[in-house]
Formats: structure tokens, sequence, C-alpha cells
């Protein structure tokens, strides 16, 4: 799927922009150009943000605060074998997508672990590294009521994938 | 001391992996803009960031905005991330002379903080890697619990700033 949508559709626009006589190359350097900027910026935050992560992996505290979610799982009716992912997946996306790849490895991708952690994975965001990024371009440096309402959001639709199957 | 110091290192792999996105997308993004693609999505999704949104004054915010959710509704992170990031930028050009911005910076946090994928392209990815028989069996449900995590992530930020 992949494969091809990408490929089908930079092909449309560049057809789309000739169409229009647009100086396509021109333009592409520009925004390239503001889009080097851009992650330049981004970078201490980066730092900031793994760093901490790196730190609480090393240190065994991730498996710990998993262990501790378990009963938590339980009782919404969802398999305590997910908790890592839910766990990580709002702080590290390549975190979650690692959990993700072992989870549909270990208990495959049909089963009702690997449905429920697919549905998870695709239907969240990495909701601190979202707004930890966005609000390095902002003056303000309190995200306000933003964390929990994301976090609230996410509980709910996570509740509902292990109701769904 | 380790792991922290990996931690800096991975930082500095995932900005050139970043930069290298931001380099190719931004530049096509370019060319989306110019195609007057912007300007269609943009007016599709206007009345609902007008609501979502009130204080939001100047077109350049609204246009970033929306270019920020549509080319996140399509997938397409490394293409929207940068357009964010503009939006909040002007976002706080605006909070200097009115304060009550920051509600919409908030919201605009929400709708990108909750995902509003269209199609789960990674996770497909992944599951047909993993040589599943029905990868595309949680399509649906992606797009219900999307949505679902949207809106309860929106309505109580709306009771907030009403209250």
């Amino acid at each position: 799927m992949n494969g091809w949508i990408f490929p089908a559709l930079i092909l449309a626009l560049l057809t789309a922009a000739v169409w229009k006589r647009l100086a396509v190359y021109d333009l592409f350097v520009a925004g390239a150009k503001e889009g080097m900027r851009t992650a330049v910026q981004v970078l201490p935050n980066l730092a900031a943000m793994l760093c901490a992560i790196s730190m609480m992996r090393a240190a065994g505290l991730l498996d710990a605060l998993c262990a501790a979610c378990a009963p938590a799982l339980l009782w919404l009716g969802l398999p305590p074998e997910i908790a890592p992912l839910v766990l990580i997946r709002p702080v590290s996306g390549s975190g979650a997508l690692a959990m993700l790849e072992e989870l549909l490895e270990r208990y495959g991708p049909d089963s009702r672990i690997g449905l429920i952690a697919s549905t998870v994975m695709g239907s969240s965001e990495t909701i601190f590294y979202t707004v930890c990024i966005y609000l390095s371009a902002s003056a303000r440096k309190n995200s306000g009521y933003a964390i929990p309402c994301s976090l609230l959001g996410m509980a709910v639709s996570t509740w509902l994938a292990g109701m769904l199957f | 001391m380790e792991a922290a110091l990996k931690g800096c290192e991975n930082a500095i792999s995932l900005t050139l992996q970043l930069g290298a996105g931001y380099l190719l997308f931004c530049g096509l993004m370019e060319i989306v803009k110019e195609a007057g693609i912007s300007g269609w999505m943009e007016r599709r999704l206007r009345p609902l960031l007008r609501w979502l949104m009130p204080s939001v004054r100047s077109e350049e915010t609204r246009e970033a905005i929306a270019l920020n959710l549509s080319m996140n509704a399509l997938g397409l992170g490394n293409a929207a991330t940068p357009q964010g990031i503009r939006a909040v930028r002007l976002i706080s050009e605006e909070e200097k002379h009115a304060p009550a911005v920051r509600h919409d910076l908030y919201m605009l946090l929400i709708l990108n903080a909750t995902g509003l994928q269209l199609l789960p392209t990674t996770v497909l990815t992944l599951r047909i890697a993993a040589g599943s028989a029905n990868a595309q069996a949680v399509v649906a449900p992606v797009l219900l619990c999307t949505a679902v995590s949207t809106l309860v992530g929106v309505l109580p930020a709306l009771w907030i700033r009403r209250r």
C-alpha cells in the first residue's frame, strides 16, 4: 500500500503543478530551506526528551511501571500484555513502534492482543513528544490543559479498542 | 551517564532523519501550497476551525493550521509537523496582542496529540510484515478510535474555555 500511494501522490502533485505552469524546482528549494531551519530548531528539545527516556529505560524504571499497571488494564478489559505499548506510546513514537512489532511477532497480528495493539498504535499519537515539539516554537512554556485532555482521549479510545475485539 | 549520552546521540541521528523528511516534504508542500490544493483543503476545514479556534485572527495562521491538520489526517506526519510548528509560531505572535489565543494553541495541541489519521499506513505495513491474514481488519476500528479520542480530547477543552 505504501509502495504506490506516495509515488502516485507526488506524480499527481507534479502533474498539477506543471499544468498550472508553476516553477516546481524553485518552489521545492524554497520550501526545503524552511524545512531545514525547522529541523535544527527542534534538536535541543529532542535531545532532552530522548535523554530522559534513555535513562529511564537503563534504570529499569519502564519495566517496573509496566508491571504496576497490569491490574488496571485487566480491570478495563484489556490484556496486560499491551501495558508497555500503552505506556510508551504517549512518550516515544519509535519506542511504541518497536513495542508493537514485538507484540505482533510474539502473539500474532490476528490475535486479540495483536488486533488491540495495532488499533491502539494506529489511533493514538505521541502526545508528550508532539506537545514538546510544537511548544518549542512558541514563547509559551506550558501547555495548559492540552496534555490532560489528550491523555483522556487516548485512555477512552484504548478502552474502546478492547471493547471492539 | 552512558544512557544520557546515548539519548543525545539518538537526538542527533533522529534530527538527521527528520531533517531529510523536512527537506523533502517542505519542498513538496511549497508546491502543494502554490498549486492551490491547500486553499481547497483550508476552505473545507474553515467552518470547523473557526468554531474550534475562534480567537485566531490572521489568515496565514489559519492556513498553517488547516494545512497541518489536513496533512496529519492524510498520514503525512513529516509534512504536517513543520506546518504545525509554523502555526504555533504564528499563534505565539498573535498572543502578544490577544492572550485568549492561548486556548486556540491548546486546541491545536489537542487536535495533533489525539491524532486524526485516516489511514494508519505504518501499522498496516507492520501487520503485513508480521504475516497477517487480514491486515486491514484494524482500519475501521482505528478510524472509530481516533475519532473518539479526538472528540473526548476536544470536548473538555471547549468546556474549560467557556467556563
